[in-house]
């Protein structure tokens, strides 16, 4: 019961183990090669959630300050501005990745890493 | 001043041949002639160097210094005493006639450019692990001739020495891997591997029993020892001659040399006596000198025969060692004497046989002996000194080894020593009496009436030249004057080096 | 000024391979020095750094004149600055030597991106070695994961692409890792600063155990991953292999280093020594490690092609760090760092040395290696003082790693690890020295008329790397004594 109640009360982490593992299986197990780096994307996604669920304050309000400072509680901003840098990486790494595979479409003509491995097999024999 | 020039001398023994060793390589693109005599210049003056060492260990005293210190603990450091002398004194005096040899022996074959530098090189480290005055120096000497003299053994690139060279590598690296093994247990336990500090492992235990197992395996590869010898009877003949000559003559001595140096001065004789150590160094001596000696008489190609014989003969060594007593030690460093002057003759009169007729099967070297009168005669009183017919170095060994067995109480011993000089002359003695008294009935041919059959060698060869000649002339006589003879070098020198690691051994 | 040294290594290294691309649209011939001049200048800065932690002890510096825990700090201790060092030496003749071999791997247009790819990766190297964040720690690694990537895939030959890609997915897998186990520790301390996460950790290990362990276990496998930890190997054969051979110097030598000095700086700094006794985790560790430098040996000795020899030896080879961080005494670790140095100059020296003959002859199965040792005689000398240093050959610094780590094995009483070391070796010896045997002995190679001659601007990395070799192996003393002081966490 309390197991539960742990889980309701930090339903972020949760979701975001949840979304972990998915993006992790998806990058290890999908043979398309777009698929994988969807994956990996929703991998990311899911730590910067994680992150982010940190840094949230119950009925914290966005820490920006009109007047001073107000008696009021406020989200914790760092975790937000660390995981908008890691959203750069990750947008910069998925850039990368799919133009690796726009190359490999065009030596091979596929997207699938169990064909590409059939061709190679096949050429090197 | 003087005493300053002694001191360096160690270093420059084993540094100078390493040294002309790149000379020689460089000067060898010119002239053959420079090639060669710079080489046999080297190996003279290294002997004459090594000879006035004497003065410095004559009355028991030692010269040890550090040169630098790798890590803390370990370092590079020179030591001479009577042992390192003796070895050293007998390498670099055979090394200089091998070298004389190779001369003429090399003049027909391929490769000299590579295998005189590798020769005076090998000589370099040779010496360097007889004065080394660590374990380290030693290991790192050591290293270094068993590796460069791979390239002796393969020097015919045929695909018998280059799969025998193989062999002879993985040993040497499992050779090496274990010393390292033993020399890290021996650091562990004392602090440091130097050879000046006395006994290194006082109690037995696990470790200490890894470390001995270790060394062992390490140093008794090189020597010959049942059962790592493997790679002796495919390695040694397929080496040309002369330097089939020095590996089994000198090279496999530093194996000997690093064992006596590990038995009594990392461990002492009380140590080994109470873990029975010196029955496990017994038993394999036995087994070495039984195998060693009755599968010679099976093989039929002279250079193996001889590489069998090797692999018995260092089990007399191993024997010396194991009974622990002064006098079988100095039996012991007397037949590294022995045997390396014997097996040195062997396989340069070989040598010669080979060079000349280009046979090397035993059963075709019926009455070379009337044609190659003196190489068959050096080669004769070789085998009767293997054998241990008196007056010869070789029976001097065997009688004191035989003394001290009985003298350490283990009479079964002399009865081993008895019947491999038995075996020994089973596979010796036909080789000689079918040189001198075999031969084809053959038609002699011109100058001679018809019908007088002579028995004599099926080719018509001459005696070889006089620059092999002379090399194994000087050896075979050194079967003799180191005998039962007065002003016996070898033996005083044995008797001295004896006394020494008794007492280092004794706490 | 000598306080902003750290940060100015870092800054001129990134800062020059930005600016290459400029370089190259103004003038071609200065791209060379201009990648070369940082890179040595943080050389020399590098040895600077030493001197300044001999003098005052390690200190840090503050980026931007921020405070921790709000700023970002970088600090300089033995084992930062000894990190720096090996990154500019060794980078130094590879890049040298890539100055020449890149041309005919690569389009003529991507040859400055190649300078630029280069230096980011080393210089975001350098940000690992100095940087006290975690989250720092995280952006400096994803850089040099893509551009570690970038080396690679510049080649466009399929097999590269493809290694690159694998190697890509794979390392942000890792890097995900890693991130999640910065989420982890930041949830329980509030600190992303390496000093202030020590602090608060020892009381956070009572409240929350399991985040402690499962952060633990993450960083093993992020920086597992990126350092070929066996079994997580799986992307490095095919990445080194079919990368152009300075990238493959690089990589085997300096990146899968780097990820397991950050391992040891979390493991070490970050959290308590203490955790240590109760989870088996370094254990484990050690346990991989074993694996990795026998099974590493194992497949190495099958290979045909060279360079996937090579790799896989890598593999063994950063087994032997791991091992020492899992062996975890004083001697054992110091093993492990200085091996680090020591694989560095060898692997890099051997790749070269493997990409000079590829180069020169286009050879690259062990097989059709018969006899180059004729023709490239000081090549596959220096290949050959590789080989032995790998075997663990005294007078060699392979030599000197190996018995500090035999040293710290059996200083914690475990002798089982000693021979495993011994038998890896042995391994080693079994898949090298056939290569150099056939390389000087056996057949000789008929001269090919398209075989090229071997340029000095190549070689001379080559022989200084060989040089580098034998002359730690003869003198280590300075290494050592810094290391000791290193691992005083």
């Amino acid at each position: 019961m309390e197991t539960i109640e742990n889980l309701i009360n930090n339903y972020y982490y949760f979701v975001a183990m949840v979304l972990f593992v998915i993006g992790f299986h998806t990058m290890l197990t999908h043979s398309n090669l777009i698929k994988k780096v969807i994956g990996m994307n929703i991998m990311d996604t899911s730590i910067f959630l994680f992150f982010v669920a940190i840094g949230y304050v119950h009925d914290g309000r966005a820490p920006i300050f009109l007047n001073g400072v107000e008696d009021h509680a406020y989200v914790h901003p760092l975790p937000s501005a660390l995981i908008l840098t890691g959203i750069v990486v990750a947008v910069s790494v998925t850039a990368y990745a799919l133009s690796l595979i726009v190359k490999l479409y065009e030596h091979y003509g596929t997207v699938d890493a169990d064909e590409i491995a059939l061709i190679r097999s096949r050429e090197d024999s | 001043m003087e005493a300053m020039l002694y001191e360096m001398l160690p270093l420059w023994v084993s540094l100078f041949p390493i040294f002309m060793s790149v000379v020689i390589f460089a000067v060898s693109k010119r002239s053959e002639k420079m090639r060669n005599g710079l080489s046999i210049g080297t190996a003279v003056v290294t002997f004459f160097s090594v000879a006035a060492m004497y003065p410095s260990i004559a009355g028991g005293g030692v010269i040890e210094y550090t040169i630098f210190n790798i890590l803390p603990g370990l370092g590079v450091s020179i030591r001479l005493d009577i042992l390192s002398f003796s070895l050293a004194v007998l390498a670099s005096f055979v090394w200089m006639l091998v070298s004389i040899y190779s001369i003429d022996y090399m003049s027909h074959e391929h490769g000299g450019d590579r295998y005189y530098p590798i020769l005076i090189f090998t000589l370099g480290s040779c010496l360097g692990i007889f004065m080394a005055g660590d374990f380290f120096t030693l290991f790192i000497f050591f290293e270094l001739m068993s590796l460069i003299s791979y390239v002796l053994v393969i020097h015919e690139e045929t695909p018998a020495a280059l799969r025998a060279g193989y062999k002879y590598l993985i040993m040497t690296i499992i050779g090496g891997l274990a010393l390292f093994f033993a020399i890290i247990i021996t650091f562990e336990l004392s602090g440091t591997v130097s050879l000046s500090a006395g006994t290194l492992i006082t109690e037995p235990g696990t470790l200490p029993f890894l470390a001995f197992l270790s060394f062992l395996i390490g140093f008794g590869m090189k020597a010959g020892m049942f059962p790592l010898h493997v790679w002796l009877p495919d390695a040694h003949p397929v080496a040309p001659s002369p330097a089939s000559a020095l590996l089994s003559g000198i090279m496999l001595k530093t194996g000997a040399y690093g064992l006596l140096r590990v038995l009594f001065q990392v461990f002492n004789i009380p140590l080994i006596q109470e873990a029975r150590w010196d029955l496990m160094l017994g038993i394999l001596a036995v087994i070495t000198i039984i195998l060693g000696s009755a599968v010679a008489i099976t093989q039929e190609d002279l250079k193996r025969r001889l590489a069998y014989s090797s692999v018995g003969q260092m089990g007399y060594v191993i024997l010396g060692m194991a009974l622990l007593t002064e006098r079988a030690l100095v039996g012991d460093v007397f037949h590294i004497f022995s045997h390396a002057i014997m097996k040195s003759t062997l396989f340069l009169a070989a040598g010669a046989i080979i060079w000349k007729t280009g046979l090397r099967n035993v059963n075709d070297l019926k009455g070379i002996g009337k044609q190659m009168p003196v190489t068959m005669g050096a080669f004769t009183v070789a085998a009767l000194a293997m054998i241990g017919i008196p007056p010869l170095n070789g029976f001097l060994s065997k009688w004191t080894l035989s003394l001290g067995a009985l003298e350490a109480g283990l009479p079964i011993y002399v009865v081993v020593l008895l019947i491999s000089s038995l075996l020994n002359g089973l596979y010796y003695l036909p080789i000689i009496i079918a040189a001198f008294f075999g031969g084809e009935e053959h038609e002699h041919g011109h100058g001679h009436e018809h019908g007088h059959e002579e028995k004599e060698f099926a080719l018509n060869v001459d005696e070889a030249s006089y620059g092999m000649i002379i090399p194994v002339a000087i050896l075979g006589l050194s079967c003799l004057v180191f005998g039962l003879m007065p002003g016996n070098v070898a033996f005083e020198l044995s008797i001295k080096a004896a006394h020494f690691l008794i007492t280092m051994g004794t706490p | 000024m000598s306080n902003h040294i750290p940060v100015l290594i870092i800054v001129l290294v990134l800062g020059a391979s930005f600016s290459i691309p400029l370089v190259a649209r103004w003038r071609k011939t200065l791209i060379f020095p201009a990648a070369v001049t940082p890179l040595a200048i943080s050389f020399g800065l590098s040895l600077y750094l030493f001197y300044l932690v001999g003098q005052q002890g390690a200190f840090s510096y503050h980026l931007g004149e921020w405070e921790p825990p709000w700023g970002i700090e970088l600090y300089v201790d033995y084992l930062g600055a000894y990190m720096i060092m090996v990154l500019s030496s060794i980078s130094l003749p590879v890049l040298v030597f890539a100055s020449r071999d890149i041309h005919h791997d690569i389009r003529e247009e991507v040859v400055s991106w190649y300078y630029t790819l280069y230096l980011l990766l080393i210089g975001s190297m350098m940000g690992i070695a100095l940087t006290n964040d975690l989250f720092n720690l995280f952006v400096f690694v994803e850089i040099s994961a893509i551009a570690a990537c970038g080396i690679i895939s510049i080649k466009e030959d399929r097999k590269c692409i493809e290694a690159s890609f694998k190697y890509l997915i794979l390392s942000a897998l890792g890097s995900g890792c890693v991130l999640l186990a910065v989420a982890m520790i930041y949830m329980i301390t509030g600190y992303l600063n390496f000093d202030y996460v020590a602090a608060t950790m020892t009381e956070a290990l009572s409240l929350y155990p399991y985040n402690i362990l499962i952060a633990l276990s993450l960083l093993i496998v992020g920086f597992g991953v990126k350092s070929a930890l066996f079994p997580l190997h799986v992307w490095l054969p095919d990445a080194h292999s079919s990368a152009p051979s300075p990238s493959s110097a690089v990589l085997s030598g300096l990146v899968i280093k780097i990820y397991a000095v950050a391992l040891v700086k979390m493991l070490f700094r970050v959290f308590p020594t203490a955790i240590y006794e109760v989870v088996p985790v370094l254990d484990i560790v050690l346990f991989l490690s074993v694996l990795a430098v026998v099974f590493g040996s194992i497949f190495a000795m099958v290979q045909d092609d060279i360079k996937r020899m090579l790799a896989y030896s890598s593999i063994a080879q950063i087994g032997y760090v791991f091992m020492g961080i899992g062996l975890f005494g004083d001697r054992a670790l110091v093993g492990g760092l200085l091996h680090i140095f020591n694989h560095a100059m060898m692997k890099a020296m051997l790749f070269l040395a493997a990409g000079m003959i590829i180069y020169a002859t286009g050879i690259r199965r062990i097989k059709d290696l018969k006899g180059i040792g004729v023709r490239m005689p000081l090549t596959m000398a220096a290949f050959t003082i590789g080989a032995f240093a790998m075997v663990g050959i005294p007078g060699t610094s392979g030599f000197i790693s190996k018995w500090f780590l035999a040293l710290g094995a059996l200083d914690l009483g475990r002798p089982f690890y000693v021979a495993i070391i011994l038998l890896s070796s042995l391994l080693n010896g079994i898949y090298y020295f056939p290569i150099v045997v056939n390389a000087f002995f056996g057949s000789k190679i008929e001269p090919h008329p398209e075989h090229k001659d071997v340029p000095a601007s190549m070689l001379i990395p080559i022989l200084l790397l060989a040089a580098g070799v034998i002359f730690f192996g003869f003198f280590p003393g300075p290494l050592l004594d810094l290391l000791e002081q290193a691992i005083s966490f």
